[in-house]
């Protein structure tokens, strides 16, 4: 189902807004992740999507249903909390069905579901366990399965990847892609980790400082960043940041002197920088020098100086150690210049063209 | 260090530490339950020259004919019948309204807790006037219902009621502080699932908090009937060291004080003492198999 926020304004105290106007639609069927640092507005978003919370100001709409003045026991979606709140003292067949329970669904007809379920996420094999008894991993597709068990016209998931190790968070990451495509729910996600965002999500909204940064695909999040949050927040290695003015020498007749007189501060993704000219692509020529080189498995950094400010590559495999004074070049795709309020004035894919 | 082995030394060492609390209990603990268990078997006995000269079950059959014991058990257990499940569902009740104030809730938690910190001595001299004939508060209060008033202490119908009363609202207070406990410690998170899950307040109670509390409720009824069954300050405080009118509230502690403090037949007070101990050990056991289906830890 089609989420709408309509000028949504949250606060806890009365005080200092939580959120503040809200606008955006989360179409019908796709994944959206919610993305940002810590006490950014997320899970208070979420929140106020599930109805555990209510709105200080503004409506929301599932469909074109007002839903604004619904509690949760209304709204009828289904979530799966950071730490799953599995009922501990009911087996994983009774979690599962313990909504369409609620729902005063009959016993052996609940348990069918539930077992339908549990063969989905893949937990057929556990049913008469007691979630105490069950990984980590297990736990969080329990969680899925009860958030599904009625049929929820919406998912939310809280950080559902945190409390999980490394591997199995990539395997669950796919797991929740794979059972959000097979059953069609619009599912919202929310993280702090812009990995798990980048790879399971649809759209991805940014969200800090209680307000949207950037609504949009993940690649676009990446090569066309609203402004410099979004920029530095997207990408590993963070991206360069230096002063405008450093490259201004460097930029003279490459970009256009308004723009250049405006740009407080230039981003520099680490595979923006290349060693050899590439033509076309290549918007400067810059001159440096090396002064660190390391490689990680199939990853390569490079520290540059350039200017007295320090960059970072990852394309400058090979070239360092013996030459450590060098020309390098400055690619199209993957610079930008913000301006004083820190949005984006140059770059983006529009200019790399 | 973590890894050191339990040695001789390390065993004695603790032995040490262990040893003052370890005196105090084996002499007015350990070596007193042996002492009785064995007095019981006793039925020729000189209290003053503590010469046994025989030995045998004559006391136990003694209290399975005696009729003053029969009331004695039959009183106790109408007591703990009384008291028990009462004690756990008022409790419970006013816990989860306490939990719901929140703007007062350190007044009424205290208020509720006073009458465990107060003697039952000074409890029982304010009941006794409340449950007066007369001039009691509880017959004026019955009296708006059109209650004709009643001798809550002087007849034998109401005296162990009166007893049952009074005793259900002195352990209120460490029950009620008990269950506020536990209700907090149930995560908040159950409560939003469930919400989510599309439980109403009603489901959310009897789904979530009393699975969630049954540790506590477990607690306070394993502990309420111990205490009820051995119960006897309340009773010789309410009717000033008698066992109620007629025998009313002669329960199994009361008889066992009377045998061995009026009569000196210390074998027979033995001997109940022993029984009651079984009894306790019975209605326990019943308890802890009962929890190992319905307790959820």
């Amino acid at each position: 189902m089609k989420v709408t926020f309509k000028d949504v304004t949250m606060s806890y105290d009365g005080k200092t807004d939580t959120l503040k106007d809200l606008n955006f639609t989360i179409p019908d069927g796709t994944l959206v992740s919610l993305l940002g640092p810590s006490g950014g507005g997320k899970t208070t978003t979420l929140n106020l999507i599930s109805g555990l919370l209510s709105p200080t100001a503004g409506q929301i709409f599932f469909g074109d249903t007002d839903v604004t003045k619904k509690d949760a026991l209304a709204r009828k979606v289904g979530m799966v909390f950071q730490n799953y709140s599995l009922y501990p003292h009911l087996s994983v067949l009774d979690n599962i069905a313990f909504p369409l329970k609620m729902a005063k669904v009959s016993k052996a007809e609940r348990h069918a579901k539930a077992k339908d379920l549990a063969k989905l996420v893949h937990v057929e094999d556990q049913l008469d366990k007691k979630p105490g008894a069950l990984s980590g991993g297990q736990q969080q597709r329990v969680a899925i399965a009860r958030a599904l068990a009625k049929s929820p016209s919406l998912l939310l998931l809280d950080e559902p990847l945190s409390n999980l190790d490394a591997r199995l968070r990539i395997e669950m990451r796919e797991e929740i892609r794979r059972i959000q495509r097979e059953t069609g729910v619009t599912t919202i996600f929310v993280t702090h980790d812009q990995d798990e965002a980048l790879h399971i999500s649809d759209n991805i909204m940014v969200l800090a400082n209680g307000s949207i940064q950037q609504f949009s695909s993940p690649q676009t999040l990446y090569d066309q960043p609203n402004n410099l949050f979004v920029a530095k927040f997207i990408g590993e290695p963070v991206i360069n940041t230096i002063p405008a003015q450093a490259l201004a020498a460097d930029l003279a007749g490459a970009v256009p002197e308004d723009i250049l007189k405006q740009a407080e501060t230039a981003g520099i993704r680490s595979e923006a920088l290349i060693p050899y000219d590439a033509g076309e692509n290549v918007l400067a020529k810059l001159h440096g020098k090396i002064t660190q080189s390391s490689k990680y498995g199939r990853e390569a950094t490079a520290n540059i100086t350039y200017n007295g400010e320090h960059l970072l590559s990852t394309e400058m495999a090979g070239v360092s150690g013996s030459q450590p004074e060098l020309d390098f070049y400055l690619t199209k795709s993957g610079f930008f210049l913000f301006d004083q309020s820190g949005a984006l004035i140059f770059g983006g894919e529009s200019h790399a063209k | 260090m973590l890894n050191e082995k339990a040695s001789f030394k390390s065993t004695a060492k603790a032995a040490l530490y262990l040893l003052p609390m370890l005196v105090i209990t084996i002499t007015f603990n350990i070596w007193p339950i042996i002492n009785s268990f064995l007095m019981s078997l006793y039925t020729k006995y000189d209290f003053y020259t503590d010469k046994v000269s025989g030995w045998g079950f004559d006391n136990f059959v003694y209290l399975w004919n005696d009729p003053d014991f029969h009331l004695a058990v039959r009183n106790t257990l109408v007591f703990v019948v009384g008291v028990v499940p009462i004690t756990v569902i008022l409790s419970l009740i006013i816990a989860l309204l306490l939990n719901q104030v929140k703007i007062i809730s350190g007044f009424f938690r205290t208020v509720y807790f006073l009458p465990f910190v107060t003697s039952t001595v000074a409890i029982a001299m304010v009941w006794n006037w409340m449950f007066h004939g007369n001039y009691g508060l509880v017959n004026y209060f019955l009296s708006w219902f059109g209650v004709h008033p009643i001798n809550w202490l002087t007849d034998p119908h109401y005296a162990l009621l009166a007893l049952i009363i009074m005793s259900i609202w002195k352990s209120l207070g460490f029950n009620i502080i008990l269950f506020l406990v536990g209700l907090n410690n149930i995560d908040h998170g159950y409560y939003e699932a469930a919400e989510i899950d599309g439980a109403n307040a009603r489901q959310r109670f009897w789904n979530i908090t009393i699975p969630m509390l049954s540790p506590i409720t477990f607690l306070v009824s394993v502990n309420g009937i111990i205490g009820s069954f051995k119960v006897f300050d309340e009773i010789f405080a309410l009717f000033q060291g008698t066992p109620g009118p007629g025998k009313a509230d002669l329960t199994i502690v009361y008889y066992l004080y009377q045998k061995f403090y009026t009569e000196y037949k210390y074998p027979i007070a033995a001997a109940s003492g022993v029984v009651l101990f079984f009894l306790i050990l019975l209605v326990t056991l019943v308890q802890l198999w009962y929890s190992r289906k319905h307790v959820h830890y």
